[in-house]
């Protein structure tokens, strides 16, 4: 079955939901047959994926030794 | 509920990283962060009994931290960041900010992809200084969504908020954060002609920025 095709307005406001992974399955495949076809929203899409990327980047995943240590001592205690 | 103790030091082993690293970009300083931790961690111990599933464990625990960011500001005396954190949208009126709309030109695609330039030019630390800048109630949903990939249901959970208000709360942060980077590229494009003349900014000196990033230009 073929959704519904949605316009440039509803594909802008959908942009956050689709890159975050929160939009339900027919949303998610008209945001993709629609970015298939326009070029501007798929740039603006490519854009804010990219953004989004760069800003995920910034994860810190280690914990510092002296944070590591002293939960390590606290967790000890308990 | 709760889980056994071998399990809760697992999770908060394998978590801390990521703990530390919300608590410094909220605390904005290396030994509160440090000191938010141990008490969050301390907290989550006394009410591992709240906990529900070892499933639900670390949107539990971020929850714990935040409420403890939160009290720990009140408790400083930090009455209009603690205000901003438990935000009810006082800002819902402001202008909705997008980068992309304002460098992107659709009908001069033989000059280059202006967007894109902008994204190569974009520093981590340029969007280090964005995101400690956002209110702290526009900063907990980028870092939950964007840095450590909470669900939208996660991000309600652990706030404490309804999901639609995650949804409109992290649109407006993205905005606010475009607009931050917008603002200081613009800064550095005025500053950059004069680095470039006399060669006497800090960046120019290190070399961090080959090439400031002028978006009027692009």
């Amino acid at each position: 079955m073929s959704n519904k095709p949605i316009d440039c307005e509803q594909a802008l406001k959908q942009v956050y939901e689709y890159l975050d992974h929160e939009l339900g399955h027919h949303d998610h495949e008209a945001m993709q047959q629609h970015l298939s076809i326009c070029k501007s929203c798929f740039s603006r899409v490519e854009f804010e994926q990219r953004l989004k990327e760069k800003v995920k980047g910034l994860r810190e995943e280690e914990p510092t030794d002296s944070a590591s240590d002293r939960v390590k001592q606290l967790l000890k205690g308990f | 509920m709760g889980v056994s103790k071998e399990v809760f030091e697992k999770q908060i082993l394998a978590l801390l990283g990521p703990l530390q690293g919300v608590a410094r970009r909220l605390t904005c300083n290396d030994t509160e962060a440090e000191d938010l931790v141990a008490e969050t961690v301390t907290r989550a111990w006394r009410a591992l009994d709240s906990l529900e599933s070892e499933a639900a464990f670390r949107s539990w625990l971020f929850r714990i931290l935040n409420n403890t960011f939160i009290s720990d500001l009140r408790r400083a005396g930090a009455r209009p960041k603690t205000e901003s954190l438990d935000c009810d949208e006082t800002d819902e009126n402001e202008a909705y900010f997008s980068v992309f709309e304002q460098v992107h030109q659709p009908f001069l695609l033989w000059f280059g992809n202006p967007e894109q330039e902008f994204l190569d030019k974009l520093l981590r630390e340029d969007l280090d200084r964005a995101l400690a800048t956002l209110p702290e109630h526009h900063r907990i949903v980028v870092i939950l969504s964007d840095l450590e990939e909470f669900s939208y249901a996660e991000i309600a959970t652990t706030l404490d908020v309804p999901i639609g208000t995650v949804r409109s709360r992290l649109a407006r942060a993205r905005s606010a954060l475009q607009k931050l980077l917008w603002q200081q590229a613009q800064d550095y494009g005025l500053n950059g002609a004069a680095a470039a003349d006399n060669d006497a900014t800090p960046n120019a000196q290190s070399g961090e920025r080959s090439t400031a990033p002028s978006p009027r230009k692009l």
